[in-house]
């Protein structure tokens, strides 16, 4: 946020300086992320990297996110793959708040686990792959997962809210552009997109003053699920029933809601099990009644305030979609990622709040000595029973 | 008997408050006395003389070092590095009491060749002491779950055996693997065999030599008879001599892969008449360079010579040049002092413990240039894909040209005029 702001309120002291100029102002790209984290930080101080410009790094992550029967994460389990092409030395940080980690499948060399990071080094003969299956700290990967979950059970009633919680406020700029440029810029930007590339860096001309105005921004999430219940549902809504099985799939973002809600008459408590993965923003990009921004625009007569505000939101959510994909960040800053998330019913109970285990612990012990003194009893009544048979 | 105890409780209270009123002293940075670390080096000096001078003088060139630019800084004191020499003359009962006795000495960390480690490290682990093996790769011996106090700056007879079927598998040979009986070659055998399991089409036979034996004849005679095209020899630097002796005695120009062992001064030094019997000889070893270049551990070589003079191998090559031993296993202790040095920085403290905890936490670059350091999945500070291979000719070595990591190595200078 505070790169984006930095460009548009420089672009805006320029245009102070002179009214008259013409200025360039930078967009959204590939690296210049809107919050913090996602990627997880590196924690701890990290130690020289090294990574030879002729090394190149394609990656691949699968998040494993086990979730208590009301939706809260409880465990985060990583899987990422680096696919290394180039020859040479290489000593590359992951920033991982990991408790553990092991060689993941295909693995060509053993990671290494220091506090908050995963190291790689070792020399690379042209191809490597380098796998780790690393268990993450819930309470340290949990804030940057990219869908939220509440489930809830009410009598009969079971619900289910899937909310994209990439969401946040942002800073973008406005001002007189040029019409053939954005509607260029825009079929540039949906290029990439579809192609799945990285936004590149570009820019645009401003005539004369801009001007800030706040947007809210999100990465479009596909998310698919199936809830599986004990017994048949009764009923269904927002989801599609079959059997015991309650599916769902939707888009969350890209102009459509946000959320996405499953409701369940009977059938019991379910297992979930939901994917998610960050999708680009095709519905915005669409070109309208044309097959590029370029002809649209000079058909259609499209404001061009309009364009620019639809250049600057897209690539801001596909900068934001870029940071899902680098959960856990490609040592190679230029290089490709994708990342698939997984949210599944986990066997592990969450753990009791303090206070909570302090008046359970105490709920217990009452239902222990109610016991014994019912078993006394009963003990008792049977012997008096067993006297007088 | 309560009376007398009494009394002595009653004294030990003010000179325990002397004794901390001192510390407290000692250790104001105000004093702007230097405190002092031991680091404990146990290496066979009677048993294995040149590794031990060599482990010993990497690190007190590193604490050398580190004294001439103010020693090391923690808890707003300054601290110099003492190096203490124990000589556990290969022997484990000898390392168990070097240890008991550097342990007494306030060592805040020891550096050994890996003798006596099964031994040694409990007694070191109770203490929180960090033991670092700077030249034997036995597997087993460095293990971060079950013994956490056990770190290694050495290349791994895992990683050697490992690296040697990945380059010898597919050159198609029919390789002899051929161990002597020490622990070093009991060793390797298990590790060569576990890295060969996969492919035994490759391995012509698997022959334990007898230790110390000069004359290996009759078992290289049956490696031959087994049809073997290669022969891979881990052992003692003597086993290595006996087996070239042996083969190209016989007129047997098979190609010997050997572990380090095989760079060993004493195996030129015993085939110094026919120096034609060592070339071609493989040895696999931790590289001595990065992919920065010589520049770093040459320097550090320049520095090493200056301060020691040259490990002379004791040969010549056909020029008449005298054969010198690039100093490897110095660079792993000195590199070694260097991470213990981070980690008192990073711990901000010379408790033990807690400097055996930031070891995990630290790396720093190495006297060639790499990194080095371990961290809470590995103690092993040279990895695997570091091992590299260099080829023998005219008694010194250059890297292999037909290894993907060797082909990028320059070759070292190792010989001196005059």
């Amino acid at each position: 946020m505070r790169r984006t702001l930095g460009a548009v309120l420089a672009g805006a002291a320029l245009a102070a300086a002179s009214p008259a100029a013409a200025e360039q102002v930078v967009l959204p790209s590939a690296g210049r992320y809107l919050s913090q984290s996602p990627p997880l930080a590196v924690g701890g101080p990290s130690p020289r990297v090294e990574l030879p410009l002729q090394i190149h790094i394609s990656a691949g992550l699968r998040v494993l996110v086990g979730v208590a029967p009301d939706g809260r994460p409880v465990s985060v389990q990583a899987r990422h793959r680096l696919v290394m092409t180039g020859r040479g030395d290489y000593q590359v940080v992951v920033g991982a708040p990991a408790t553990s980690l092991r060689a993941g499948p295909g693995s060509e060399s053993q990671p290494g686990l220091r506090t908050g990071q995963i190291l790689w080094a070792g020399f690379s003969p042209g191809r490597k792959v380098l796998a780790v299956d690393a268990t993450l700290r819930p309470v340290a990967s949990a804030p940057f997962l990219p869908v939220r979950l509440i489930a809830r059970r009410d009598g009969e009633r079971y619900s289910l809210t899937v909310t994209n919680a990439t969401a946040l406020s942002q800073v973008a700029f406005a001002g007189r552009a040029k019409r053939a440029e954005v509607a260029s810029l825009l079929d540039d930007t949906r290029r990439q997109a579809l192609a799945g590339l990285r936004l590149a860096q570009a820019f645009v001309t401003i005539d004369g003053p801009s001007r800030t105005r706040p947007v809210r921004i999100a990465a479009p999430v596909r998310v698919e699920g199936v809830l599986r219940f004990p017994a048949a549902p009764e009923s269904v809504s927002g989801g599609t029933q079959n059997g015991r099985d309650v599916s769902f799939a939707a888009t969350l973002g890209d102009g459509r809601p946000l959320s996405l809600h499953v409701g369940v008459r009977g059938g019991g408590i379910p297992l979930l099990r939901l994917v998610a993965r960050t999708v680009p923003p095709t519905r915005a990009l669409t070109p309208p009644g044309s097959a590029s921004w370029t002809v649209a625009a000079r058909r259609r007569r499209i404001r061009v305030p309009a364009l620019l505000a639809r250049l600057e939101t897209t690539r801001m959510q596909l900068v934001r979609a870029d940071q899902f994909d680098r959960f856990l960040e490609n040592p190679d800053t230029q290089g490709p990622s994708r990342a698939l998330y997984v949210y599944a019913s986990s066997a592990v109970r969450p753990p009791r709040a303090s206070a909570a285990s302090g008046s359970g612990s105490g709920s217990d012990a009452l239902v222990i000595a109610l016991a014994i003194a019912g078993s006394v009893v009963v003990a008792g009544a049977a012997l008096v029973f067993w006297a007088n048979s | 008997m309560t009376p007398n105890l009494t009394a002595v409780r009653r004294l030990m209270v003010p000179l325990a408050g002397l004794a901390l009123l001192a510390a407290g002293c000692g250790g104001s940075s105000s004093s702007g006395a230097p405190g002092k670390i031991v680091l404990a080096v146990d290496v066979p000096v009677t048993g294995s003389p040149y590794i031990a001078q060599t482990i010993r003088q990497g690190a007190e060139l590193a604490a050398d070092n580190l004294n001439g630019g103010g020693g090391i800084r923690a808890d707003g004191r300054n601290y110099r590095v003492s190096v203490k020499l124990y000589d556990n003359h290969l022997s484990a009962r000898q390392a168990v009491q070097d240890t008991r006795r550097a342990l007494d000495a306030g060592a805040l960390a020891i550096v050994t060749d890996g003798t006596g480690i099964d031994a040694t490290w409990p007694l070191a682990h109770q203490d929180h002491v960090p033991i670092t093996i700077t030249y034997d790769g036995g597997t087993g011996l460095v293990d971060p779950a079950t013994r956490p106090n056990v770190f290694r700056i050495a290349p791994t007879n895992h990683g050697i055996a490992f690296r040697y079927a990945e380059y010898l598998i597919p050159k198609k040979l029919k390789v002899a693997l051929l161990s002597d009986d020490s622990a070093y070659g009991q060793d390797g055998a298990a590790d060569i065999g576990r890295a060969f399991s996969e492919n035994p089409k490759s391995v012509a036979l698997k022959l334990t030599l007898p230790a110390g034996e000069t004359d290996l004849s009759p078992q290289i005679l049956r490696a031959k008879r087994a049809g073997a095209t290669a022969l891979l020899a881990w052992g003692q630097p003597s086993t290595i001599a006996a087996v070239l002796t042996a083969a190209r005695s016989r007129g047997w120009n098979v190609p010997v892969y050997t572990p380090p062992t095989g760079a060993d001064p004493f195996v030129r030094q015993q085939l110094a008449d026919h120096p034609e019997w060592v070339d071609g000889l493989t040895f696999a070893s931790g590289r001595m360079t990065a992919e920065v270049g010589t520049g770093p551990f040459l320097a550090f070589q320049s520095q090493y010579e200056s301060t020691y003079g040259a490990d002379k191998v004791g040969v010549k090559n056909s020029q008449g040049a005298a054969v010198i031993q690039p100093p490897e296993f110095a660079m792993y202790s000195n590199d070694f002092v260097h991470v213990l040095a981070a980690a008192i920085t990073h711990a901000n403290s010379v408790e033990r413990a807690k400097v055996l905890e930031a070891l995990e936490q630290v790396s720093t670059q190495g006297a060639n240039g790499d990194s080095r350091g371990f961290n809470e999945q590995s103690h092993e500070g040279v990895v695997d894909d570091d091992v590299y291979f260099a080829r023998f000719h005219d008694m010194t070595f250059a890297p292999v040209k037909d290894d993907a990591l060797s082909a990028t190595l320059p070759v070292l200078p190792q010989t001196r005029t005059g």
